[in-house]
């Protein structure tokens, strides 16, 4: 095993559990693994719940179970511009007050549906070029990031390369002209 | 500089050397080998063995932490070699880093390397034409650079032989321009782009798309076998380093050949400083070389040099081997040495909508595409600027996932069942264009600037010309037309104004001529004024037409190799 490699299990097994040391236990702890971002244990448990009506559990898994919320916070971490991070950590900040603002209730008190029309809302917004669009606009790229990464981490998961639609190293010869008709696969049902 | 020769000189001198075991490096070791010749094959990288050394090739797509993009971190570290469309979480392990070998831009130029034995050959997209005469015979024709001092004929055995041993699949095109080789059965293309192979005929005669030529393995042959090497599984995962290989590599093919052999040591961790020039002897003795871990320089000795270290570094070598005989680079009498540097021109594309076929998609890989053959000014001079291209051609078939499906069970539903494609095929071109050669293009080196290694900087020169910006429109109108005739629609044509450099097709600084006033080597790849000093890959070349190039370094390396043997015996 090569040092990276090494080096990522260890951040793997590591990442999440180790908490910054804080004086103050009645604040939420900010999670040391994603040392860009000052996500907290609250913040991350609601990226939990938004992702989850993102691609909500049924037949088949949903995203929270397949842990998608710790593969966003690893990518908004490790690959944006600092720039899109702060867009992103406010967004997620400010989606509580949101919630409220938009249907009056916190996030978790809302019923499946409500979540998603919430969610879909923000995802929808087209944020006002001015001093209050930039509320909106760290809104619509939190959940638009949110979203993106979500839909990536869940198929890119090894429950569905595995188990669901089964990833091959290797296709198969090429052929240049496959008939559409004799292509379908059988539906999978969410 | 500590110059630590402890061990005996004649544990440290051998018949043959080589400088760098890339494509060309790791075929003159595999022809030493072959022939018996006790030789050090050196590499300044790490050793990168067959298989062993390929950590990501069998990893799955959840298995990359960041499932294949590269933290911003690294991008921002790395903005040269994060340009390169290949540098990926999966392959950045075989690039250098830019902080590796730090150089001077005069002029802007992306220099992607790298930097372990294999070189790029475990990196390269494989795509293997042959030289015509229309090539050779381009810079006489058209009056630039210097007259080539070889001919098609010259080479054409030398291309048979490293095709068959390389493994080359290709179709039997007939076509003069890009003569048929030692092929395997070729790569199928597609319905679409069989309709617009069908549609140049027919329209120009003269306009050719085939399925390109490329360096792997369709079909199963003793010869392969021997080497441990198997057909390609069409896995498109090549940057990763193949398992089978599918594809030639130096890693997979020419190096472990030569070790083999019993013949040739190979040394990794080797950064060449320089050649050995005796005064006396009128000839180059040996390199010295400088270990890329403990800084320390030791000189290895031979009666016959191989430059093969890359187009740029070749050049550097050279110009850093300096004697009061050759107080401006080795084999220098002319001054050309860093000069007439250039490179292919890959700036433009276009792209377009085909609305027939629907009812078909493809399933499953191939490792090529579509090649459009130089048809611009092959017979004669028919345009304002001189030379042409040779294009890139494929159309695929989207589809997929309908990524505005409202949240929650609709979208997971549509990810989990994506639509049929139903939208028309796509398809795209991009150009590879002949650059001409010239004095103001140059690599120099800046001796008052070091590397990490103590050696001097480089500095490029680099840059397109009027030419190059005619050439690139009648690209675009030309394939547009092309493109319109074949009944596709939606055409747009781009121009995305890269630097010299990503084509990581760098040629020249040590040409090749007849005149020893006007070049550095001669028609067997000798400095005119050091004949045991051999220069086989990118820098050697006198003019780039439009083929991309490995394979015909490969094919002068076996040849020089041989070509150095027979001088031995005289």
């Amino acid at each position: 095993m090569n040092r990276r490699i090494a080096l990522r299990h260890l951040a793997l097994i590591s990442g999440g559990l180790a908490l910054i040391p804080s004086c103050d236990f009645s604040s939420d702890d900010i999670l040391a693994a994603y040392e860009n971002l000052k996500v907290t244990t609250s913040q991350k448990q609601l990226l939990g719940a938004i992702s989850d009506s993102i691609i909500p559990a049924g037949e088949l898994k949903g995203a929270l179970e397949l842990e998608v919320p710790d593969f966003i916070l690893v990518m908004v971490n490790d690959c944006m511009t600092a720039e899109n991070q702060v867009l992103f950590s406010t967004g997620l900040a400010a989606f509580p007050a949101y919630a409220k603002n938009t249907v009056g209730k916190k996030f978790d008190q809302l019923s499946s549906r409500e979540k998603e029309d919430l969610i879909q809302g923000g995802i929808d917004l087209q944020p006002a070029e001015t001093p209050e669009g930039e509320k909106d606009r760290a809104i619509s790229y939190f959940l638009n990031t949110t979203k993106k990464l979500t839909m990536q981490g869940y198929m890119a998961s090894e429950y569905i390369q595995t188990e669901i639609i089964p990833y091959s190293l290797i296709p198969g010869p090429y052929n240049g002209a496959a008939l559409i008709s004799e292509n379908q696969k059988p539906r999978i049902n969410g | 500089m500590a110059n630590l020769n402890i061990r005996n000189k004649q544990e440290r001198t051998y018949q043959a050397i080589i400088v760098g075991s890339g494509a060309s490096g790791g075929w003159a070791a595999k022809e030493f080998g072959d022939l018996g010749v006790k030789t050090l094959l050196l590499d300044r990288g790490r050793d990168v063995k067959h298989i062993k050394d390929y950590p990501t090739t069998n990893m799955l797509p959840y298995e990359f932490k960041h499932r294949g993009k590269l933290p911003q971190k690294v991008l921002d570290e790395n903005p040269i070699v994060a340009k390169c469309y290949a540098y990926g979480e999966d392959s950045e392990h075989f690039f250098a880093k830019d902080s590796e070998q730090p150089y001077i831009q005069d002029k802007p130029f992306d220099w992607i390397r790298g930097y372990q034995v294999g070189g790029k050959s475990l990196l390269w997209a494989r795509q293997v034409q042959r030289w015509s005469d229309y090539d050779f015979e381009g810079p006489a024709r058209d009056g630039f650079a210097v007259d080539w001092p070889i001919r098609y004929k010259d080479l054409a055995p030398w291309y048979s032989h490293v095709e068959k041993f390389a493994g080359v699949s290709g179709n039997l095109d007939g076509l003069d321009t890009l003569p048929d080789g030692e092929f395997l059965p070729g790569y199928d293309l597609n319905i679409v782009e069989m309709h617009f192979a069908q549609k140049m005929k027919e329209v120009y005669g003269d306009r050719h798309m085939i399925s390109a030529r490329c360096a792997h393995i369709h079909e199963t042959r003793p010869e392969f076998s021997e080497q441990g090497r198997a057909t390609c599984q069409n896995r498109n995962l090549c940057q990763r380093g193949c398992p089978f290989g599918g594809y030639f590599s130096s890693n997979s093919s020419t190096i472990p050949w030569a070790l083999k052999s019993g013949n040739v040591t190979l040394r990794p961790d080797s950064v060449v400083h320089s050649v050995i020039y005796d005064e006396e002897k009128g000839k180059a003795t040996g390199v010295r070389v400088i270990d890329a871990h403990t800084k320390e320089v030791e000189e290895f000795y031979a009666d016959v040099i191989f430059i093969n270290a890359a187009a740029v570094n070749s050049n550097a070598i050279l110009m850093n081997s300096t004697s009061a005989r050759f107080p401006n680079g080795l084999g220098n009498d002319s001054g050309v040495l860093g000069k007439y540097f250039a490179f292919h021109n890959y700036r433009a594309g276009v792209s377009a909508s085909y609305d027939g076929y629907k009812e078909y998609t493809t399933t499953g890989g191939r490792p090529t595409s579509g090649y459009i053959p130089r048809f611009r000014n092959v017979k004669k001079q028919e345009t304002d600027f001189l030379r042409g291209y040779a294009g890139g051609f494929s159309a695929y078939r989207g589809g997929g996932y309908v990524a505005d499906a409202r949240v929650g069970m609709d979208l997971k539903n549509s990810m989990l069942n994506p639509t049929p494609p139903d939208g028309p095929w796509r398809v795209g071109s991009h150009m590879m264009g002949e650059t001409i050669p010239k004095e103001s293009n140059f690599i120099a080196l800046d001796k008052d600037k070091l590397d990490p290694y103590g050696l001097p900087t480089l500095k490029f020169n680099v840059d397109y010309d009027d030419n190059d910006e005619k050439m690139i429109i009648d690209y675009q109108e030309q394939i547009s037309e092309m493109f319109s005739k074949a009944g596709f629609t939606d055409i747009s044509v781009r121009d995305d104004h890269r630097v010299p450099g990503l084509d990581i097709h760098e040629m020249g600084g040590v040409r090749m001529g007849k005149d020893p006033k006007t070049s550095m080597l001669n028609g067997n790849h000798q400095l005119h004024a050091v004949p045991n000093v051999y220069v086989t890959d990118g820098a050697c070349m006198t003019s780039t037409s439009t083929q991309n190039p490995t394979l015909t370094y490969m094919a002068f390396a076996a040849r020089a190799a041989h070509h150095a043997v027979n001088e031995s015996k005289k």
